[in-house]
């Protein structure tokens, strides 16, 4: 103990990281989580590791760094968020929450790049948001994106990840079905109990199939749908962003809007948004007003594929596929969901499912870290698309909107055939195939 | 490269951040050349240096101080290839002992050094420190499974050690390099031997109700002629901690002790074995011997073991780990003096140790912002290890000197003893530019150049 140091009292008293002070205390340094860590992987220093980012933290409570430092910024700030280091981590630190903690306190001294903000603006406001979905759905049905999608660097992306958010069942079921694609109608007695759906801002714009095939599929399991019309943005950018504050107030609507329900279940097909619900407990934990009813709807919480996985779920008609599932992080590692996507795809007979290495790797999507940083953001994905083409698979599955944009624009952009789905989407489809077979 | 004092922070503690030293500078070569390049730089300008791998070392071993420069390894990670007729692998030295694991398993080898930190660990640091593992009792440490080394000493001169095709000629310099704690040089490259995978394994699980009766366990399997793969040893504490970590691995909450026991090889006679072994455990004293029934059973048995170190973070805001080698019949009065000298001092040990060979880990969770308590932490230690030395045993197993066991070398070696290390020490980096300060006391050496 010759070098010990005893800490001083606490150098940032009342900020968001000092509340979580418990969590940085229960890192022993083992460095388990190095290579579990992309950011790591594909940088190769410390400081973009989960212990050096825990180092910095510490060292930012201790005072031996200030808060304005621009080394402290940059490593914080290239963190993915993945929380791949929880999964690694045998002493439990809350790796998700410091994170969330730490930007909130760093954003005190410098607001984060104004592109963030005006995403996380948007977001914020339910009906702007509308209009600008609205907007890039009517782009995406002219075909346009998919041919700017060839652009060069960030443009070129963003248009592929437009180009991609299109379900690849779509066309090929509307040429088959004389251009209807209308679904079918699904029944079920309804014994499982209700659920409301987060419809999501991304998912309802951009994946409405998902949305549909999610409540279709439930129904055909028994569950029984509710209403939650006032609902908002879940808030996870927010808070992934260090804005506690405007998450706390979007939190604070969806849970009246959820409870207003009435429903059993809140169901989510999105795994960010769903890591988040289940999190409503510790965001709003210090609101003496709202924490036990945040706490309520964290139990409430679903992701769509636990509760079909409960159910069964109910197997359908074959479907002809060679399908890889890809895990979204906040469904692996944030919610620790790993069987339940799985069990989805399994109820569907005749698609061959393969492995995917490193499956349980970010794909570098992370909210919209994919559009603060770019150049990381591609390292990271780059592996991910290597080892999907080694698995031949013509669909790849993910639970999340954010992995279905980054690895389908990956995709498109390496010239690959192989397209993303919502394995919710896929086992629609199968049922879909079955009621038409058996009408 | 790495200059800026903010982000050099994060590299001046590893495994063990008991310990802080800032070094000067931090470089990360990412090719072969370039850290040859660096060494001979620093060797014109008589700079001193400190390898480092992952960073998961636990006796402050790869922190550097003063002048020193942090030579970071960890880029150089490259699988150079593998030769399965010949069960052999060149890797860079930054390559992570795990990888090269799932590597070989391709050819159904595998690499048999698997300390606990095996999923970020380093082939380089393994090399320095001569780590063990809990397989090592049957297989043998890093020693045992490097069949040749390239390194760059000091001075920039690169030398070729072992031979991986038969014996080397000569003194055995390869065996006097790996685990000399980065003192003699840094690996360019690693020639290691793999491991054929075993055609059958089981992993057995047996709690006792006292930690003596699991050590007594443990000798007299050994006593039988039982050679098992590994045989670890996790008591009470340390039972409880793992259980309450996501590691969870249904170990029996209430036991006082459990020993993990594998035993591997042909199928043929194992079961044999397996009934022995058994036998063995419920005369020591054993509730309940249970035996994995598959391989997600089995993995989940290893993983409450090998992630025990961490899971210890739960129980307490820092942690120091101790590393000592007893003989194996001495378990039983040494884990006696340790629960003493705990009672003594007011903490909380919790012992988690390769029982097989006699290599203890013992843990002592604490608050570093709490002086009294670091005081007393302080003061076990140096009882613990007395006791271990005053057994018959050794201050390290497998963890090394670093900085952490220095003022426990004159203890175990007389001065002519540290004398000879240091002029051994002198054939590789007469300087003394690589990794100063740790190993062997300083002054050791001044009295030696003294006489």
């Amino acid at each position: 103990m010759n070098n010990e140091l005893t800490m001083p009292a606490c150098a940032i008293p009342g900020t968001p990281l000092a509340a979580e002070s418990a969590g940085i205390n229960a890192c022993v340094h083992c460095g388990f989580c190095l290579q579990a860590c992309p950011t790591y992987i594909a940088l190769g220093d410390e400081n973009d590791s989960p212990r050096g980012r825990i180092y910095l933290m510490r060292a930012l409570m201790e005072g031996e760094l200030a808060v304005d430092d621009p080394a402290v910024h940059t490593h914080i700030d290239r963190c993915l968020g993945c929380r791949a280091c929880e999964t690694a981590c045998p002493s439990g630190v809350p790796y998700g929450a410091l994170l969330e903690a730490t930007r909130a306190t760093l954003s005190e001294v410098k607001r984060p790049p104004l592109r963030a903000r005006f995403i996380l603006a948007l977001f914020a406001r339910r009906r702007v948001m509308r209009i600008a979905v609205g907007a890039a759905r009517l782009l995406r049905s002219t075909g346009l994106p998919k041919v700017l999608s060839r652009l060069p660097g960030d443009l070129g992306f963003a248009f592929a990840m437009l180009a991609s958010s299109e379900s690849p069942l779509a066309r090929a079921r509307a040429h088959a079905h004389g251009g209807s694609s209308a679904g079918y109608d699904a029944r079920g007695d309804g014994s499982r109990g209700t659920f409301a759906l987060l419809r999501g801002c991304v998912m309802e714009g951009l994946f409405t199939r998902a949305n549909r095939a999610t409540e279709r599929t439930l129904v055909a399991n028994d569950y029984r749908a509710l209403a939650a019309p006032d609902q908002h943005c879940c808030g996870a950018l927010h808070a992934h962003a260090g804005d506690l504050d405007m998450a706390r107030t979007l939190a604070r609507r969806n849970i009246a809007a959820f409870e207003k329900s009435g429903a059993e279940y809140v169901v989510t097909n999105a795994a960010g948004c769903g890591a988040l619900l289940k999190e409503y407990g510790h965001l709003l934990a210090n609101d003496a007003e709202w924490s036990a009813r945040a706490a309520d709807l964290s139990a409430r919480a679903r992701d769509v594929s636990e509760l079909l996985a409960a159910a069964g779920p109910r197997v359908g008609a074959p479907l002809d596929y060679r399908v890889t599932y890809d895990a979204p992080c906040h469904l692996q590692h944030a919610q620790r969901i790993t069987a339940a996507p799985l069990r989805v795809l399994d109820a569907i007979p005749g698609l061959e499912r393969v492995a995917l290495a490193d499956a349980d790797q970010c794909c570098g999507s992370a909210g919209i870290y994919n559009l603060l940083e770019p150049a990381l953001s591609a390292a990271v994905l780059a592996p991910k698309i290597a080892h999907i083409e080694l698995t031949g698979a013509a669909l790849v599955a993910t639970g999340n909107p954010g992995c279905l944009m980054q690895i389908g624009a990956g995709l498109q952009r390496a010239g690959h055939s192989a397209r993303t789905i919502h394995p919710v989407e896929l086992l629609d489809a199968s049922y879909e195939a079955q009621a038409r077979a058996e009408p | 490269m790495l200059a800026r004092s903010s982000e050099l922070a994060t590299y001046s503690s590893d495994g063990l951040p008991g310990y802080r030293l800032r070094p000067r500078l931090a470089v990360f070569p990412t090719t072969k050349q370039q850290l040859i390049d660096v060494v001979r730089l620093l060797a014109r300008e008589h700079c001193p240096f400190v390898a480092r791998g992952a960073g998961t070392g636990l006796s402050a071993g790869a922190l550097a101080s003063g002048d020193a420069v942090v030579i970071g390894l960890n880029r150089l990670n490259r699988i150079l290839r593998i030769d399965p007729a010949n069960r052999l692998a060149v890797v860079e030295p930054g390559a992570v002992n795990v990888t090269l694991t799932r590597a070989a398993g391709a050819h159904g080898l595998h690499y048999a050094p698997d300390p606990s930190s095996q999923t970020a660990c380093t082939i380089g640091g393994n090399v320095a420190e001569n780590s063990g593992g809990p397989h090592c009792l049957k297989y043998g440490v890093t020693l045992n499974h490097v069949a040749a080394l390239e390194v760059i000493l000091a001075s920039g001169e690169i030398v070729a050690l072992g031979n991986a095709d038969g014996e080397a000629d000569g003194y055995d310099l390869l065996g006097a390099f790996i685990g000399s704690e980065g003192c003699f040089g840094i690996a360019l490259e690693v020639t290691v031997k793999l491991t054929p995978n075993p055609q059958g394994v089981r992993t057995l699980l047996a709690d006792f109700m006292s930690i003596d009766a699991g050590a007594r366990a443990t000798s007299a399997i050994i006593a039988a002629g039982i050679l098992p793969a590994a045989l670890e040893m996790m008591d009470g504490p340390t039972i409880r901690a793992v259980e309450a970590s996501i590691y969870a691995a249904g170990y029996p909450a209430d036991a006082d002790a459990v020993l993990l026991i594998e035993l591997d090889g042909l199928d043929a006679g194992l079961d044999a074995d397996v009934r022995l072994v058994e036998k063995h455990c419920l005369a020591a004293g054993a509730r309940t011997v249970r035996i994995a029934a598959n391989e997600d059973e089995r993995a989940r048995l290893w993983q409450g073991r090998k992630k025990a170190f961490g899971a210890m973070g739960r129980i307490a805001p820092d942690l120091v780990v101790q590393d000592a080698v007893i003989p194996r019949t001495k378990l039983p009065e040494v884990l006696r003096a340790i629960a003493a000298i705990a009672a003594r001092w007011q903490i909380q040990v919790c012992n988690v140790f390769h029982a097989g060979d006699g290599n203890l880990h013992p843990n002592i969770g604490y608050d570093s912002r709490n002086a009294d308590e670091s005081r007393r932490v302080g003061m076990a230690m140096r009882d613990i290890m007395r006791a271990c030395i005053d057994a018959g045993g050794t201050i390290t197993g497998e963890h090394g000197i670093g900085l952490d066991k220095l003022e426990y070398m004159p203890q175990i070696f007389s001065p002519e003893s540290l004398a000879a290390q240091c002029a051994l020490r002198d054939a590789f980096d007469p300087e003394r530019r690589a990794n100063p300060g740790k190993v062997v006391p300083v002054h050791s050496c001044r009295e030696w150049r003294g006489a």
